[in-house]
């Protein structure tokens, strides 16, 4: 039965009622109760709005945030000091109209200009702090603009504070002409100045982030972090389309996209962004990295059992080291350290799954792990790349080692790799030269390197993070030129003989530490999986601390040549 | 008051809808995109789609409900139960939008929605409640205290609890810190909140609640008991009233309670409090919930009053046209409420269409229901179909009828509960009224 219209619905008279009602005028919204989201189109009420973070309550999309608020989102109530509050107006070039429009933005706005700058406190972490605010000319750079930032950062760099800066802006500011696009060059010369001073600088891209401030300051942050979904790009959208005459795919140019393309650290939702804030900026500072250390390392000496004790082929060893259970990268970064944050990108092309790599802390100094992951599960595995790195893998672990040079973290690296990803898009991107890169770099980095070879340490895909002070091997981890297959077909022409060339290849931690080429074997568990792998993180960590201990006060220069003379003996 | 939206579905919504008809009102309808056939939405003068299926994007969206009132023009709201009805946020919308809700004002659901601040205002009026600790307890160690201190066996209880969840008892201090830790887990896990009470636990108590109605004028008047001990993992079946073995000088002495907390609360328009009473005839404030209630139509028949008339009539400014001394408790009414669910598979949800249907009728049966041969029972909302209530003049003739009447209950194409509600009543330990909260439990033994 279909109901349409079956009910008589004759009109019933109505009956008395309450006489406080005759007047009522029916329904009315006040002005400001809601508003309309342009993107889900629904109703939303104001206030949820401005509770949430400026995200719409029912589709999640993010609106613009006024600068104001912004920084009563970010910056500890009552720390923001304010500087270069009141910038006299310029017209460069007598553009008609334009100080009436910047005039008529200042009345309505309640801002001076379209950046506010000064200092506060993140989660009582002093920093300097820049927010732009897209209703004043769409927070486009002119000279008062960039004059605010470059100032902002001098004076942060005169007092040894960190920068953050939230970037939104349409580009440069058309009516001040050729002086808007010196102020590109302006903020990034004294970015450069506050680099080289060792001091940290945090951009965060927010949706729209376009034109000359890409090109400038937003670009050069040490950490990159972006709202999702922001519109991020040099060119315009509309730009590239109509240049191009064609459609741009969904989701071109957005914050997931500079992600994968290897230029954003990190996608921080709105209301986790104080927090990431606030974490990085305490990794960063003066105080972790000169905390003295408390634990005793002598406190637990661990039985270790050599590898000898078992009577496993090298060849055993070899399937033993390629165990599907066997614990990847990622699994020792959650037992061995703390308050990790991954950081992606190379700056270049892409982000390499089979290369993890970030920041954390290790018994509360802070450390750059970077970590080759194969990935737990078949879906993991092949966005991982089998633990195969391509060059952008190798050229964001570079990054991120020269990153942990200018903040003098030492760096730990797990080595887990079948070899450097082979393959046509590689060679194009220059595997070869990315991997000698890393061994270029690596061999004068002024800190501390120490590489653990977990799993495979498949030739140069695995040297290209392990030119360390000292290299340990687990116990049925592998260290070789090539796969005991390779091995075998190039030189007896036969990979069924894969189990006798392994055995030739002198390639177990056992054969390796008699070699010289490392300096540890750490022991494994009957069966190393994730459930076991507490078993020998339990003997890593003290070692672990032992080995900063002995590198950490060691000069720059001593650091260089110990590492120098390691490799030349070999 | 000329027209009003109904902020529901279902049978509620359609039960309202028919009292303004009655009372000539024009009534607004809005229904999710998968109740676009539903009667409620058929029934009503007009009717507006606010949003898709899952009820956070329709029936508990505030802001498409308030839209449609603006663009339909509604003076008023009924919420019904359940969804927006007990939402002191969407109260103070209504009246910022200048939009009548029916139900009482915002401060005064605020002040009984926590559970704290409304015992509180019930010890400071005389009304008993159940002994426990008046602050928040957060560790085992100052619970366990507290736990002593009152004498076990106890009920741990978190702050924001509700339908179970984050309950536990005690019946001794050596297994204390593991109830109130799992409590405390639970608590944490569904409303994200930790802060635990403990009160002493009440044992094999009945649930008896009382009816109350009162207008803008401080005239309060209760409609006698409910008694709603026959529940399943704290979901009602069966309702009565008057409750079994309730002599006059108790439900006068619980009645004027009621009434006392309810001025106390400053109380506007229908609510329930609902009580413990425990075998020697004490009672206790559990709370008091400011809504029309589903089993509202067992006081309904025993007492003549239609509660949703006056719901809307004490709303819409009217003073109440009845004192205390117009109620009288007339006969004994059952309600069984009828779920599409399945009693064999853990009375899992059953929704589907419903391919043929018969409901019984003749004297003394009622049927609340938005159900018609060929509807869908769509799996976004609470599996209850129908309300089959029966009135006689006795409990046992009552019981009798409702037995009768659940045998001509016809519902193809969805499983029901309806046999299952007939063993209940067939059951001796029902018909001789030794019933209590635990009733089911038992029961539900002796079946497996």
């Amino acid at each position: 039965m279909k109901l349409d219209n079956v009910f008589k619905k004759r009109k019933i008279e109505q009956e008395e009622l309450g006489s406080e009602q005759a007047a009522s005028e029916g329904p009315k919204i006040p002005a400001g109760l809601l508003k309309k989201c342009n993107h889900c189109k629904a109703a939303i009420i104001a206030e949820d709005v401005k509770r949430d973070y400026y995200v719409c309550p029912k589709c999640g999309e993010y609106f613009h945030v006024p600068a104001r608020v912004r920084l009563a989102m970010t910056v500890d109530e009552g720390t923001f000091e304010e500087w270069d509050p009141v910038m006299e107006p310029v017209n460069p070039m007598e553009y008609k109209g334009y100080p009436e429009k910047v005039a008529a933005l200042q009345e309505k706005t309640g801002l001076n200009e379209a950046v506010i700058t000064g200092k506060g406190s993140i989660d009582g972490q002093k920093t300097a702090i820049g927010i732009c605010d897209g209703r004043f000319l769409m927070a486009s750079m002119g000279y008062n603009v960039g004059e605010k930032i470059t100032r902002m950062v001098e004076r942060a760099s005169e007092e040894r504070l960190p920068v953050i800066i939230f970037c939104c802006s349409g580009g440069a500011r058309m009516q001040e002409g050729i002086v808007s696009l010196m102020q590109m060059a302006k903020t990034s010369a004294a970015l450069k100045r506050h680099s080289d001073a060792g001091l940290l600088y945090i951009s965060v891209l927010t949706d729209p982030t376009t034109g000359g401030v890409t090109a400038s300051f937003a670009m050069l942050g040490d950490i990159i972090l972006a709202e999702p979904k922001a519109l991020i790009g040099f060119a315009g959208p509309r730009v590239i389309e109509q240049t191009m005459k064609q459609k741009l795919p969904k989701g071109f140019q957005r914050s997931e996209f500079l992600l994968e393309h290897g230029f954003v650290d990190e996608i921080v939702e709105r209301p986790k962004m104080k927090e990431a804030l606030a974490s990085y900026l305490r990794m960063h500072s003066e105080e972790a990295r000169q905390k003295e250390t408390i634990i005793d390392i002598n406190a637990a000496p661990v039985q270790e059992k050599m590898c000898e004790e078992r009577k496993l082929s090298a060849w055993d060893r070899v399937l033993l080291s390629r165990q599907n259970d066997r614990p990847v990268g990622t699994d020792y970064i959650e037992l061995l350290f703390t308050d990790f944050r991954e950081l992606h990108g190379d700056r270049q092309f892409g982000d390499d799954g089979a290369i993890v790599g970030g920041v954390a802390m290790f018994h509360g100094r802070p450390v750059t792990v970077i970590v080759q992951e194969k990935g737990k599960t078949t879906k993991e595995n092949i966005a991982r790349g089998f633990g195969m790195p391509k060059p952008e893998g190798y050229r964001k672990a570079l990054r991120l080692m020269k990153q942990a040079e200018k903040f003098h973290r030492p760096v730990f690296c797990i080595v887990d790799t079948p070899g450097a990803f082979c393959g046509m898009e590689a060679e194009e991107r220059g595997q070869g030269e990315a991997i000698a890169r890393n061994l270029w770099e690596l061999s004068s980095l002024k800190v501390p390197v120490l590489t653990v070879v977990t799993g495979e340490g498949g030739s140069g895909g695995a040297l290209a993070l392990a030119v360390a002070d000292e290299v340990w091997m687990l116990e049925n981890a592998t260290y070789s030129i090539l796969s005991p297959e390779g091995f075998a077909s190039i030189l007896w022409k036969d990979a069924k003989k894969a189990d006798e060339a392994a055995k030739a290849m002198k390639l177990t931690a056992g054969d390796v530490l008699k070699s010289g080429v490392i300096e540890r074997v750490i022991p494994e568990p009957e069966e190393l999986t994730r459930e076991t792998l507490s078993e020998v993180t339990m003997i890593m960590e003290p070692a672990m601390e032992a080995f900063m201990q002995r590198y950490e006060n060691m000069s720059e220069e001593e650091l260089v040549n110990h590492r120098y003379s390691r490799f030349r003996g070999m | 008051m000329k027209k009003i939206l109904i902020a529901n579905r279902g049978e509620i919504a359609v039960r309202i809808i028919r009292a303004c008809r009655e009372m000539g009102i024009r009534t607004v309808a809005v229904f999710s995109e998968a109740d676009r056939n539903a009667l409620h939405a058929e029934l009503a003068d007009e009717a507006i789609c606010i949003g898709p299926a899952p009820s956070d994007k329709s029936y508990l969206d505030m802001e498409s409900i308030l839209s449609a009132a603006f663009v339909s023009g509604a003076d008023a709201i009924h919420p019904g139960f359940g969804f927006l009805s007990e939402n002191s946020r969407f109260v103070s919308l209504c009246e910022q939008c200048n939009i009548t809700f029916i139900g009482p004002p915002a401060e005064i659901i605020d002040r009984l929605g926590d559970k704290q601040a409304a015992r509180n205002t019930m010890m400071a009026a005389g009304v008993p409640v159940i002994p426990g600790t008046r602050q928040a307890i957060l560790d085992t160690k100052t619970g366990a205290e507290e736990a002593a201190k009152i004498g076990y066996p106890v009920m741990i209880k978190a702050a924001l609890g509700g339908g179970g969840k984050g309950m536990r008892s005690a019946f001794g201090p050596e297994e204390f810190e593991h109830q109130f830790l799992t409590a405390q887990r639970e608590a944490l896990k569904a409303f994200g909140d930790g802060t635990m009470y403990i009160e002493k636990l009440i044992q094999k108590p009945r649930h008896i609640e009382v009816q109350i109605l009162a207008d803008k004028y401080g005239n309060v008047v209760h409609l006698g008991e409910r008694d709603c001990s026959i529940q399943r993992n704290h979901q009602k079946l069966i309702e009565e009233s008057p409750g079994v073995g309730i002599s006059d000088e108790l439900r006068t002495k619980m009645g004027e309670t009621a009434v006392r907390a309810a001025r106390a609360a400053g109380y506007v328009n229908a609510g329930t409090i609902e009580f413990l009473l425990d075998k020697s005839g004490e009672f206790y404030f559990m709370e008091m919930n400011t809504r029309i209630q589903v089993e509202h139509p067992v006081t309904e028949w025993v007492t003549g009053v239609d509660l949703v008339k006056e719901q809307i009539r004490v709303a819409a400014g009217e003073k109440l046209a009845f004192s205390q001394e117009d109620i009288l408790i007339k006969g004994h009414a059952i309600e069984c409420r009828i779920n599409a669910e399945n009693p064999d598979k853990g009375f899992m949800p059953c929704p589907g269409t419903i391919t043929a249907l018969h409901l019984p009728g003749g004297k003394g049966i009622r049927i609340d229901s938005a159900m018609y041969s060929g509807c869908e029972i769509p799996p976004y909302y609470d599996s209850m179909i129908a309300k089959l209530i029966v009135w006689g003049k006795t409990r046992d003739e009552a019981i009798r009828k409702m037995k009768s009447a659940l045998d001509e209950v016809i519902i193809e194409g969805v499983c029901t509960n309806v046999d299952y509600q007939y063993d209940i009543l067939d059951h001796p330990d029902f018909a001789a009224g030794k019933t209590d909260i635990e009733f089911i439990e038992r029961f539900s033994r002796e079946e497996q």
